[in-house]
């Protein structure tokens, strides 16, 4: 590392309407150097990374590269400055090859021929050096997350990038891929590239970064070498004084283990070979066999769109099944109306909670109430009691923290995280007998999150089954008596708690069976 | 707490400013409108002052033009409603205009079949047919997009051409008045005829029964369930459908009770108004209904004031050409700005964000 910085942004600040996303934050970026970015959802880390790779306009506050002032007004000056970003959303063409998505608005010689040979000795070679393994020709369609991934970091190397954004780059991988681009980002460094690595898990950072930076509420908090500094000060950092870590589901060590264990008798879900066709005849999922107990927590791993959605969407008879038989409480349920099995006691968190569970047109009271609107007390004999509604939806805003205006105010004014806590807060809201959640605490900030935890932890005492669907491997093993790890469809394998191995799941995650 | 105590102090303020927030723009919209229309009115060599006097005045100064504005009002916000309430679900209904005549025919058969009833028994006939008969005429398109996904911007602007020659065949063949000179049906019974509120001018009932309707349409959306179910099935179906609501069966519902209502129009005009099925009797009110449904923005309780104020506006524009030969037009022009600005005002707004 040299003393000059190649990076350094200076006192930005940025405020959409009149939330402050960013409030006078610094960053400084050294040369050859992986450095992590880290805090909760809504901290500002992507934020400030989106005005350096000139998506946003910082309101006040400069930018330096190489000890010169910079003016980014758009992601192309960014890529002519050589900065390059990998978001969290690949952008790329699933009908193009990676050759064509990598070359893709770039100016290539010979444009009108199109002819890629030269180009693609090019891609051959940079995957080699930074050990990207990548078929060129391969399309996109066909790619696992994994490789995707590899790709759109191939097209940032491919443009000549010398600092690279990488925001929250492990999201879909399996721990060996996780590992695989760690391996990466050295070589990287190694050749003379800075790195900037955005993410809220800590054991990450630790792991791979050589400076830490963490953000919270838009405000710098620290910055530190890796060897200076401890988990716990970062712990801290994240997530200020507010939160009891003694008390805290996310960052106990182990000492859940009596409580996870237990496990009822009765079986409330069971599921026999169920099968999902789409229109045109090909299963989405396919032998889907497992059952949940009282006070089980269920988990199901798996890399995104691995058949997950239409798992939950079976179960809560959103698309019912093609053949096979669910059960709740030993009733036939398989082809029962969404609004019935609501009714019988099914909770539902989706996975994508702006889509498939909430109403920007609709008040946060309307909000709060949709899926159980039919029940008391919110509706008796076919009106509904608005004292009802309104009282509950206060008592849901302060105890979830629903950051609003209040009951009436209008759904599109709240932001990600408040649309995933009305979301969550809405499921939690009424007893049930089974929940079925998918990634139920993406976008929350951590005492949310740990918030989340709890509930989990405390309906499971009370009897309550959970069907866990996330992406979070961490999250899993954290909760889960068992997991099932769905592969293209079809469950690879189920874990008990005592045979639970993170990279043991990250093979199943990839496709691999196993006896066990 | 905090949120509790904070609420309550702020609620008068924030209710005031929510109120300003959302007439001021209607307020800056009709003032330009008015003076882009006042701008024509002098360039052609008209008196603007009294042009817009007539325009704004006309309504309140006499008996008579206060019971044409309130005549002109009940269709008007019938049609503007049945546009809104299917609106409410996402779906867009432009058949109001078939619809309403349909209902007229439902109203004009039974009053004619059976104009020897008494009173009692043949006015809510003439009600139950007229309102039936639009509900089938918006059951139809409701239907086919439930059955077949057939869009219900095509097949209810096609029915409205249907109902076209409908009338055309009942006014002209069926029950045709051999002396009028317009296709015109024979009168219906005089026990089918809509009491009146006042005699002179005449001012028929069926102003309270509109009103009832509006009231009744803001109760059905705010306070029962399955107003709440379709209120947000328009705000977002994919949601509503993955939390149990039957979101074609709402949309269908929507398009029925807008049938309903347009047919009701129909009706008030044939028993209250005209005692007889005239071919055109259904006026321009589908389009100005659907202005007036879009300057509301479509929320239900916003449309029976705009469509009093779109009914003053015809009633002056109507007594501008009588006296001052300004081309009744004229209200078209202000009514389609005053649209036009309110949508603008929107633009605004989400650009200053």
């Amino acid at each position: 590392m040299t003393d000059e910085p190649i990076l350094v942004m200076k006192g930005i600040k940025k405020s959409f309407g009149t939330n402050a996303a960013l409030q006078d934050v610094n960053f400084t970026l050294a040369v050859r150097e992986i450095h992590g970015l880290l805090g909760g959802n809504g901290a500002g880390k992507t934020t400030l990374m989106n005005i350096l790779f000139g998506l946003y306009r910082a309101d006040s506050g400069e930018i330096i590269l190489h000890g010169k002032r910079v003016d980014i007004h758009s992601p192309k000056d960014a890529i002519r400055l050589r900065i390059g970003m990998v978001h969290q959303q690949f952008l790329q063409i699933k009908s193009f090859s990676v050759l064509q998505n990598v070359v893709l608005g770039t100016s290539v010689k010979n444009k009108f021929r199109l002819n890629l040979a030269e180009e693609e000795k090019k891609v051959r070679e940079l995957s080699a050096r930074f050990g990207l393994d990548v078929d060129p020709q391969a399309l996109i369609e066909d790619l696992p997350m994994g490789v995707r991934q590899k790709v759109e970091i191939l097209k940032a190397l491919y443009r000549g990038v010398e600092i690279l954004i990488l925001d929250e780059p492990t999201t879909n991988l399996t721990p060996q891929e996780v590992d695989g681009l760690f391996q990466s980002l050295r070589v990287m460094v190694k050749e003379g590239m800075s790195i900037v690595f955005i993410t809220h898990k800590l054991r990450e950072v630790l792991s791979v970064c050589d400076r830490i930076s963490v953000l919270r509420n838009g405000n710098n908090v620290m910055t530190l070498k890796r060897e200076e500094s401890s988990e716990e000060a970062f712990v801290r950092g994240m997530v200020g004084e507010e939160l009891d870590l003694q008390s805290s589901v996310v960052f106990s060590q182990g000492g859940l283990e009596e409580s996870v264990q237990t496990v009822g008798q009765n079986i409330v879900l069971q599921l026999d070979q169920v099968q999902l066709l789409n229109e045109e005849g090909r299963s989405l999922i396919k032998g889907i066999t497992f059952e949940i107990r009282e006070g089980e927590i269920f988990g199901v791993a798996g890399v995104a769109d691995n058949g997950q959605k239409e798992l939950a969407e079976v179960i809560l008879g959103i698309q019912p099944a093609s053949s096979g038989c669910v059960r709740l409480y030993g009733n036939t349920i398989t082809h029962k109306p969404t609004s019935d099995l609501l009714e019988s006691g099914i909770s539902y968190i989706p996975e994508d909670c702006l889509r498939d569970g909430f109403l920007p047109k609709a008040s946060v009271a309307q909000n709060l109430i949709l899926g159980f609107h039919k029940q008391k007390p919110y509706s008796r004999n076919g009106f509904m009691d608005l004292n009802a509604i309104l009282n509950a939806a206060r008592g849901l805003i302060s105890d979830y923290n629903i950051k609003t205006q209040g009951p009436t105010d209008t759904g599109a004014n709240l932001s990600g995280g408040n649309i995933q806590r009305v979301v969550v807060s809405r499921a939690f809201s009424h007893p049930c007998k089974l929940l079925v959640a998918h990634n139920p605490t993406r976008g929350l900030d951590i005492p949310s999150i740990d918030f989340v935890y709890s509930r989990l932890l405390q309906n499971k005492k009370n009897g309550m089954a959970t069907l866990l669907i996330s992406e979070n491997l961490d999250e899993l093993l954290l909760l889960c008596n068992r997991i099932a790890v769905m592969y293209r469809g079809e469950v690879v394998g189920v874990l008990d708690r005592a045979h639970l191995e993170k990279y043991e799941i990250g093979r199943m995650m990839s496709g691999v069976r196993t006896d066990a | 707490m905090f949120v509790q105590t904070r609420e309550k102090v702020n609620n008068r303020s924030i209710l005031f400013r929510k109120i300003l927030g959302k007439v001021l723009p209607y307020l800056v919209a009709v003032l330009a409108a008015f003076a882009a229309v006042g701008l024509v009115i002098g360039l052609m060599g008209f008196n603007v002052l009294k042009a817009y006097e007539t325009i704004l005045f006309t309504s309140f100064r006499t008996p008579n033009g206060i019971v044409q504005t309130l005549l002109k009002f009940v269709p008007l916000m019938l049609q503007a409603l049945a546009f809104t309430i299917p609106l409410s679900t996402g779906k867009f209904n432009i058949g109001g205009e078939g619809q309403m005549i349909v209902g007229g025919i439902g109203a004009a058969a039974v009053g004619i079949l059976f104009a020897d009833l008494p009173g009692y028994i043949l006015l809510p006939l003439v009600f139950l047919a007229g309102i039936l008969a639009g509900a089938i005429w918006g059951l139809i398109p409701a239907w086919l997009l439930y059955k077949f996904n057939i869009n219900e911007i095509l097949s209810t602007v096609l029915l409205n051409f249907v109902s076209f020659q409908l009338i055309d065949f009942i006014a002209s063949e069926v029950w045709k008045d051999p002396v009028a000179g317009h296709p015109t049906t024979v009168p219906i019974g005089e026990g089918g005829w809509l009491p009146l509120l006042v005699d002179n001018p005449p001012l028929h009932s069926g102003i309270i029964l509109a009103l009832l309707v509006a009231v009744g349409i803001y109760i059905y959306t705010n306070r029962t369930t399955s107003g709440y179910e379709m209120v947000v099935t328009g705000a977002n179906p994919r949601a509503s459908k993955v939390f149990g609501i039957d979101v074609r069966k709402m949309f269908m519902l929507s398009l029925v009770i807008a049938g309903a209502l347009a047919g009701l129009a129909g009706v008030i005009e044939v028993s209250g108004y005209q005692h007889r099925l005239i071919k055109d009797f259904q006026s321009n009110f589908l389009v100005l209904g659907l202005i007036i449904g879009l300057i509301a923005k479509g929320n239900n309780l916003a449309v029976p004031f705009v469509a009093f104020f779109i009914a003053i506006l015809e009633v002056g524009a109507s007594a501008m050409q009588r006296t001052m030969s300004i081309p009744v037009e004229m209200a078209y022009i202000v009514e389609a700005l005053i649209l036009l600005f309110v949508l603008l005002s929107d633009r605004v707004k989400i650009r200053r964000r």
